[in-house]
Order: structure tokens, then sequence, then C-alpha cells
């Protein structure tokens, strides 16, 4: 029993050590992003100390006095919320007949929305390229906000396994009181899912501030440049010289960056992690 | 005339067979065109966003489309060019390599730290949150602090490095052909797709009954028995979820991670130059945009072949409860 016990304990240290390793490698960039962007180039560019030794504000000057990275951040927020709206509405929408209603070709349609979510969208940008080219809409945040308005294949799975775990006799009631379909999507469904509007709105709004992609392929000047492209090349270069690449500033902005998904994150992990269980890979 | 789903839907339960026929029909096309309804806006954008793009995809890799929208039908030169240029099977192959070692690499680490969440501990939130958060930041400044970690000149790795060993270590971890590939396949366990697989995987964890553990306990067996007995076969079909959305992750989140890190020439030597980044580089660079929709069409080829042959695999090796 003794000799048990010890086992147990001497298991709860290598457990916790190998957990707080790992911990330290996940944590390791941000560290290192953060740290970097109060450092001189010049240190930068000679020293790894994880404290600087002269911590500056330089960095955070230069984003914000010499280059737009306000109208950047407005950029990046409209077309978080032009796509988050869009998504929430449209794709709720789509799931609730997925979930409730039977009608002739609801498992072909299901099965096909699957099926989209299998299809990389890398693989069609260049044809979209072209045809966004020609509704005149290149060099905007349109071909990434209208098609949010159409439903997203994994959002609306997310949705139509949330409203299944919600009980039928709810709905059923409501339709008995002569609701109609309509009527029991906007006062039952609607109201018990807001773990899962939360989720969606939470995972679609990082996913946006992140999207690197298709910013890269839409926009070319700079008045929609979206964080990740500025990133890219507003931050890039010390003013003058294309050749060294200021990577303190880049830091600095990339420290910026990283704040607002972590803080969505610490305040949304509870509904993050619901959301994500209630719509498990079951049924 | 009736289909035979009408007997499953919830109308006739309540109308019961008394309800005129007439009336039944009405009611069953008032049904159906509101559940059509609530699909439109999914209609629209799958004609739009999805099958128009495909079908306008397969035409224009049939010309020689230039960016600047002059173009010419061409037949099929375009996929002979392809197949005769080393640079597209180059990518051909990395895309390949990429995608199934991406896919295992970041299962693996994601399933480790499911594992050590799961461990019952005082500050689990406290390490999910550290674990979590690589994930949720944008892949570019990843990329960029990558590429001064691995840095030749003040490169944490080579400072670790150098202090281990005694000597001056001196490695451009990314531009040297034999370390470009471990170093990218680390930096792949920062990303989101590693977040969201740990998420998925830690609720299959939970969802295994603990009653098996229990038995296999009482059976004497040790921590890679039941890992192999229980554990893997209970929790595969969230693998098998895991590795399809992971392989097509790996396909297309490829360039959001690549492109800030080596570039769309794919340093060193095309080592890196996956299909996403060739596209990027043909259409854009070189200005060949049915060139570009030729190589999309192969991507396109080549995600349905994981896909199918994912789900081929998992026919034979997933448990499912029912």
């Amino acid at each position: 029993m003794n000799k048990k016990a010890g086992t147990a304990k001497y298991k709860v240290v290598i457990v916790t050590l190998i957990k707080i390793i790992v911990a330290v490698i996940m944590f390791s960039p941000i560290i290192w992003i953060i740290s970097g962007g109060f450092k001189t180039l010049t240190e930068f560019t000679t020293s790894t100390d994880i404290i600087p030794k002269k911590p500056t504000l330089e960095n955070y000057i230069y984003v914000f006095k010499y280059s737009n990275f306000f109208k950047y951040f407005r950029n990046t927020v409209l077309l978080m919320l032009g796509t988050g709206v869009g998504t929430l509405i449209s794709s709720s929408l789509v799931a609730y007949p997925l979930a409730r209603m039977d009608f002739p070709g609801k498992n072909m349609f299901f099965a096909l929305i699957i099926a989209t979510m299998m299809v990389p969208g890398i693989a069609l940008i260049v044809p979209q390229y072209i045809m966004f080219g020609k509704f005149g809409w290149l060099d905007s945040l349109l071909p990434m906000i209208v098609p949010a308005f159409f439903a997203h294949p994994y959002n609306v799975f997310l949705f139509r396994q949330f409203f299944r775990s919600i009980p039928k006799e709810l709905d059923e009631a409501a339709i008995m009181d002569g609701c109609s379909h309509m009527g029991v999507f906007f006062r039952v469904l609607a109201p018990l899912s807001k773990p899962t509007y939360a989720t969606i709105a939470i995972l679609s709004s990082v996913f946006w501030w992140n999207e690197l992609t298709q910013p890269v392929f839409y926009i070319n000047g700079d008045k929609w440049r979206t964080l990740t492209i500025a990133l890219m090349t507003s931050f890039m270069y010390i003013k003058g010289n294309t050749f060294v690449i200021n990577w303190p500033t880049i830091m600095a902005a990339s420290t910026l960056m990283i704040i607002p998904p972590m803080l969505l994150y610490f305040f949304g992990s509870s509904y993050l992690v619901e959301g994500i269980k209630t719509s498990g890979l079951k049924g | 005339m009736e289909p035979p789903f009408i007997k499953k839907a919830g109308l006739m339960r309540k109308g019961g067979p008394l309800m005129k026929e007439k009336g039944r029909k009405n009611r069953h096309l008032a049904n159906n065109l509101t559940a059509y309804g609530f699909m439109l806006p999914w209609f629209i954008g799958f004609i739009c966003f999805t099958a128009f793009p495909v079908i306008f995809m397969f035409f224009v890799s049939l010309t020689n489309r230039r960016l600047n929208g002059i173009s010419q039908f061409i037949g099929f030169t375009n996929y002979k060019n392809i197949f005769a240029s080393s640079t597209f099977r180059n990518s051909f192959k990395v895309t390949i390599f990429f995608t199934i070692v991406m896919m295992i690499v970041t299962a693996v680490w994601a399933l480790l730290m499911a594992f050590l969440l799961n461990y019952k501990q005082r500050l689990n939130g406290i390490f999910q949150f550290f674990y979590f958060i690589p994930s949720v930041i944008p892949s570019v400044a990843l990329a960029y602090a990558f590429r001064t970690m691995f840095g030749k000149d003040a490169g944490l790795f080579n400072a670790l490095l150098s202090s281990i060993s005694g000597s001056n270590v001196r490695i451009n971890w990314l531009y040297n052909e034999r370390t470009v590939y471990p170093v990218i396949f680390f930096i792949t366990l920062f990303t989101y797709n590693t977040g969201q697989m740990m998420l998925i995987f830690r609720s299959g964890l939970n969802d295994v009954p603990v009653d098996l553990y229990e038995a296999a306990d009482i059976d004497g067996a040790g921590f890679w028995t039941k890992f192999g007995r229980i554990t893997l076969p209970m929790i595969s079909p969230v693998i098998l979820f895991n590795t399809v959305t992971g392989s097509i992750s790996a396909l297309n989140g490829s360039f959001a991670l690549l492109y800030p890190l080596t570039g769309d020439t794919g340093d060193p030597n095309k080592m890196t130059q996956v299909l996403s980044l060739l596209i990027y580089n043909e259409a854009f660079s070189n200005y060949k945009v049915g060139y570009g929709c030729a190589l999309s069409v192969i991507l396109f080829l080549l995600a349905c072949v994981f896909g199918i042959a994912l789900f081929g695999i998992s026919k034979k090796y997933v448990y499912y409860e029912n």
C-alpha cells in the first residue's frame, strides 16, 4: 500500500514536469515576440536575452506614428464584423431545417455541405479571384464579407449539432400553439443556442483577425490592407532602407496583434469548450 | 406520388390519417418550401462560391489566360506543361510529404497535450491556456517569431545549443537543406490546427467510459496496454475526424504559414514550395492565371483523393459504438 502511494506521487511529479515543459515550449514564441518588441534593432540582432537590457518604446512609437496602424486595425475590425454577422445569421438559418425538418433531399444536401467542408479554399481562390475581379470587388473587403452571408459549411455543421441537442418537444409544443417555423427558430431555438452563437462568433473573429491567405490574394493597395498583410509589408523595413528588416518593430506590431485573440480566448474559453463539446461527433 | 419520407415527417403524427388528402399535400408543399427557404442562403452560396468556381476553374485551365484577362483556348497544353515541369513534380511531392507528416506530427502532439490536460490537477485551466494560445495568434506573427528564433545570428535556438554544447553554434535552420524540414514540422505544432485537434481530443478522451479502465486495472493492465486496447479504439472516430480536417487544413493552411516563413519560391531550393505557394507564384508573380487554374484543379483533385482515402481507411479501423 505504502509503495503504491509512493509510485503515485512519483507519477504526479513526472506528469507535472512534462506539463510544465510543454507549456514552456508552447509559450516560447509569444515570450520571444513580446520581448523583441521592447528591444532596439541593435540589441535584437546581437542578443538573445529574454529581458531587454535597455527596454525601449521606440518600436511602438514607430508603429503608431509612422504607419497607418489605425487604418489597418479598422479594416481588420470591419472584416471581422462583416463576416461574423454574416455567418451567424446565414449559417444558423441554414442549419435549422437540417436539424429539425423533413423534406426531400435533406440527406443529400447535408452530405454536400460536409463535402464542401473538405474542399480546401486555396484550390478555388484563383477562379474566385477572376470572378470577383469581374464584379469589381478586388482591392476591397467584399470578396470575403459577401460569401459569409451565404452560410459557411463548418458553422452550419456546428449549429446543426447544437440544435439537435435541444429537446424537440420544445418546438413541437410551439408549433402546436400555432407558431410558424420562423417563430420556432427566432423564439425557441435561437435564444437557447446562445453558447453556440458565442462560440462561432469567437471562432470566426479569431479566424478573420488572423487570416492572411485571402487578403494576400484579394487586396493589393494600402486602402483596405488588413493587419496581417501590413505585418508583411508596412513595418517590414527600416524607413528608406529596404535591405535591413526591422525585426523589433515587427515584434512590437505582432505583440499588438496577439493581444486581442488572447483576450478573446481568455474571456470566451468557457463558451468555447462548451460549444465544441456539445457539438461533438456523435449523431 | 407520395415519396416514402412522408412517413417520417412530424406533420403526419399530429394530423393523423383523418386529415384530408388535399390538405395534407398542401401542408407538405408549404413545409418543404419553408425548409428550402431557410436553406436558400446556402443554395446561393454553394452555386456562386463553390460550384461555379469549380466549373469555371476547369474552363480557365484550358486557356492561356494571363492576369490582365487576355486568354485563348489551348486545350490540355497547360496540363502537358505541368506534368513535364520538374518544378511541379517537386512541388507535388513536397505537398504530399508536407500534408502527411504535418497531419501525423500535429495529431500526435495534440493527443499528447490532451492527455496531459485530462490528467486532473489544479491549475489545469492555466495549462490549457498556455497550450492553446499559440493556435489563436496570427500565423504571420508566429512565422516571424520562428524566423528569428531559428535565425543564424542572435537566434534563440542557436544560443540554447551554444550554451549546452559550449561551442558557438551558427546554423541557419530555415535555409539549411538538412534542417529545414524538422524545423518546419516543429513550427506546425503551434498552428491553429493543433489547438483545434487538442480540444476535440480532450472531449473524445472524456467520453471514454471509466469502467473500461477500472476493469483493465483489475486485470493488471499497464499504461500502454490500456492505451492501445482501450483508449485508441474508443477515440478512433475522433482520430478519423481530426486526420480528415487536419489533412485539409494542412493543404489549406500551409500557405499562411509558409508564405511568410519561406516565401512563395519555397526556400531553400524549392524544398518548401507546396502547391498553394506554386499556384500563387505562377498566377501572380508570373501572371499565368490559366496555368495557375490547371494547378488548382490538381490541388482540388488531390484534396478529393485525400478525403476518399481517409474514409476508405476508416471503414477498416474505426470503431463505432452503435
